[in-house]
């Protein structure tokens, strides 16, 4: 079975428009949280969200995308690949062949536009031009005919680990020979739909969300964008590689559609299945991106799942603090900035979090430093108990 | 790819829990509804909360799922072995629940909604609720890549029971006809404008098609050993261009079929448009002509996930050896060509079957019966 290695990235979130931008303000501990948004919402201005700085119209224009179909989540999901698919040094025979394939997630697909869906579904003729551009399939089904890829194209929706899930479905299509390049990723853009249905939850945080603090009062949801470019080791030669997906797993809490049991048996099987998938031992794991998303019971159990298995777990952060939850793209970006640490040996401030949680005494890492990785773990975990984690070890 | 040893199908058909497709039920106002049942065994309480799609989808796994309660309608169905992961192709599970939510937010302006319908909007749902109804902390996993969607589901379990050997994995293709993704469809040109009876579904030359729904289950793993059915290859593609979906079946006769086998019946997704029929024309062009064609969207309607019915239709033909009538299309060697099966008997091991998506998504997938079929107009 070929070895799956990451030979591209491309990201864009609330801290930045491309991998370098993200690079730097994840250095410099910047959150890209605020209440000044322009959001078409009444909890704009009033609650903090994690928005990409570039409206629709300019990111068309610089996309040069005229098709007016085209939604907020596509035109992110395409400022990502393309900046991937440059950053890998792919072309157009390789995008165009039958063995590279397509696989990214997302979660609201095109409800983005909420209000035009909500006439849509409610007229009796003359339907907007958003038709057939609300379904998460959408966003890929555009990026196929954008690029014209033949190979293997998917949408994954596991709700918030729907990208993780994406990553680790195109590693295994190049394991089992049925791709020999992968495109994964994900993509979602702030609605109005996610915001009013985490707030009806009690989950959504007042303030910016400081996940794993004592204190945490929610999430802060975000948006953006990110893809990994996943090649076989025997095609890699003289390529610049940022590590290697070296283990991954899909397990289920199996215990309530919106909260993780207290005991985190979903979160530990996919930590678990991920170090078996990879051949490694638990002290071997040197960092974590936690999944870490700023609500009472999710920090909670994945704390006690982290300690159960690691005993003493390693340094961990969750980066949801610089961007916020990004939903069905929070596995991609998080998987990328996770590749930035390995591949800089390096780990960034965990931010907002000022005291542990009682009875775990965990704390995320509080300041920017120097750490040799070797190899770093990505949770991530969703609505209805959908748990994935995913390796990236260093290459070579 | 992988062996396919138990089925459940809940759809407009009676396919549930036993199946007889002689008699066949139409389209009530251009819909293609699923029959119901009445789901004894499943707990009230779960079954009051689930949205339609959960329900059918939860409905149609649970005879697959491990210890049956004694004394439901299941209980006929042998106790079949523990269930390692969870894999479900859905195109638009959670949209009715994602627009009642929109209209609270609506109706309230954003104040402060009932959280219920927002978590059960996720397409997740079908999965996550058999995860747990059967406490099953295996793999789990949603495809929704629209008209694609069970057939990646279906490539996700192939790779599964390959990494995984004597795994069994649960897979299934689930979508509903909703009120509010009928309206988006119909307004995008998919249904017919005028009410036609799914009887008469391939005789109208017009555009659109009838609205379908069902939830068609299988029980996989990698042993042969007492399958009802062996999935041997799929293909997907991408295209709107007629001719190079028929260089792409042509391509998987050419290099999937060893020397000596044959397609003995293909199985067609023609679904009433007439803008989509040259895909399935081409298609048959290049077929012998001496292979029987038979169709299936006369009963099941039109959906993202009808190819997991076509699966099951395909399983279910295998094992009954007989072929409604109502499904034949073309049957070789009839003295009145194009008459709907007038033949003899016709051996038939391998079913290819062809589904397109809106003209735009493809896929072929081809199924061998562990016994040899004979085909005959049984009535």
């Amino acid at each position: 079975m070929s070895k799956v290695f990451v030979t591209g990235v491309g990201v864009i979130s609330a801290i930045g428009n491309t991998l370098a931008e993200n690079h730097m303000s994840l250095q410099q501990g910047r959150c890209g949280l605020s209440t000044s948004g322009n959001l078409p919402t009444r909890y704009a201005g009033i609650l903090p969200f994690g928005e990409v700085g570039i409206d629709d119209g300019t990111l068309r224009e610089k996309l040069r995308v005229q098709d007016p179909g085209v939604t907020r989540t596509s035109l992110l999901a395409l400022h990502a690949l393309k900046e991937a698919i440059r950053d890998a040094g792919m072309i157009p025979s390789q995008l165009g062949a039958g063995d590279t394939a397509l696989v990214s997630a997302n979660t609201v697909g095109g409800m983005c536009l909420m209000d035009e869906l909500y006439r849509d579904v409610n007229r009796d003729a003359n339907g907007s031009v958003f038709l057939s551009s609300y379904d998460p399939a959408s966003i890929n089904i555009y990026l196929q005919s954008y690029y014209g890829i033949k190979g293997i194209v998917n949408t994954i929706d596991t709700a918030c680990s729907s990208a993780a899930n994406a990553i680790m479905y195109g590693a295994r299509l190049i394991r089992n020979g049925l791709a020999k390049r992968v495109l994964a990723g994900g993509a979602d853009s702030l609605s109005k739909f996610t915001i009013n249905g985490f707030n009806a939850l009690h989950i959504l945080s007042p303030e910016i969300c400081t996940p794993f603090d004592r204190d945490r009062k929610g999430l802060t949801l975000g948006e953006g964008a990110a893809f990994l470019v996943l090649e076989r080791e025997e095609d890699i030669r003289d390529k610049k590689v940022y590590a290697e997906v070296s283990g991954f797993a899909n397990s289920t809490d199996a215990f309530h559609p919106s909260s993780l049991s207290a005991e985190g048996e979903g979160p530990y099987l996919a930590m678990k299945g991920a170090l078996a998938s990879a051949g490694l031992k638990e002290d071997k794991i040197d960092f974590i991106n936690a999944h870490g998303t700023g609500t009472e019971n999710n920090d909670e159990v994945e704390s006690r799942a982290m300690i159960r298995l690691f005993g003493e777990p390693p340094p961990f952060l969750s980066t949801k603090a610089n961007i916020g939850h990004t939903l069905g793209a929070s596995g991609a970006i998080e998987a990328v900035y996770t590749l930035l640490s390995l591949v800089h040996q390096e780990v960034y401030a965990g931010l907002h979090c000022k005291h542990p949680i009682p009875g775990t005494g965990l704390l995320p890492i509080q300041a920017y430093r120097r750490l040799p990785l070797h190899h770093a773990m990505s949770n991530s975990f969703g609505f209805g108990g959908n748990c994935t984690s995913l390796i990236f070890s260093k290459a070579r | 790819m992988l062996h396919i040893h138990q089925t459940t199908c809940i759809s407009p058909q009676r396919t549930f829990p036993h199946p007889d497709l002689e008699e066949l039920h139409e389209s009530v106002n251009s819909r293609l509804s699923v029959i119901e049942p009445d789901y004894t065994g499943i707990p009230q309480n779960a079954l009051r909360r689930m949205a339609r799609s959960t329900r059918i989808g939860v409905g149609a796994a649970f005879p697959l799922l491990r210890r049956p309660e004694a004394g439901s309608s299941y209980s006929s169905v042998t106790s079949p072995p523990s269930i390692d992961g969870i894999i479900i192709g859905t195109a638009n599970a959670g949209m009715e629940e994602s627009i009642q939510f929109m209209k609270q937010i609506i109706d309230h302006e954003e104040g402060m909604l009932a959280p219920g319908v927002f978590v059960q909007s996720t397409p997740n749902t079908i999965a996550a609720q058999i995860s747990l109804l059967s406490r099953n902390r295996g793999y789990n996993t949603t495809h929704v890549h629209r008209g694609l969607a069970f057939e990646n589901a279906l490539l996700d379990a192939a790779m599964l029971v390959r990494e995984n050997p004597r795994h069994n994995y649960l897979l299934g293709g689930v979508d509903e006809i909703g009120a509010f993704n009928y309206n988006i469809d119909y307004l995008d040109g998919w249904y017919k404008k005028e009410a036609l009876s799914s009887k008469r579904l391939y005789e109208d030359n017009s555009a659109g098609s009838i609205a379908g729904e069902g939830a068609a289950l299988f029980l996989v793993n990698d042993r042969p050993e007492n399958a009802l059915a062996r999935v041997r290859a799929l293909a997907t593609l991408h295209s709107k261009d007629p001719a190079a979906v028929r260089d792409q079946l042509r391509h998987f006769i050419d290099t999937r079929l060893q020397a000596g086998e044959k397609i003995d019946l293909f199985l067609s997704g023609e679904n009433g448009d007439n803008r989509l029929l040259p895909f399935f024309l081409s298609c048959e062009d290049i077929l012998d002509r001496d292979i029987p064609i038979a169709r299936f969207k006369h009963m099941c309607g039109e959906y993202p996930t009808a190819s997991a019915f076509a699966v099951w239709l395909a399983c279910h033909l295998l094992q009954s050896q007989s072929i409604p009538p109502h499904i034949i299309k073309r049957m070789p060697g009839s003295t009145d060509p194009g008459n709907r099966g007038d033949k003899n008997t016709v051996a038939c091991r391998n079913i290819l079957i062809y589904n397109s998506h809106k003209g735009a998504q493809h896929s072929f997938i081809w199924i061998t019966g562990t016994h040899a079929l004979t085909t005959r107009p049984d009535r």
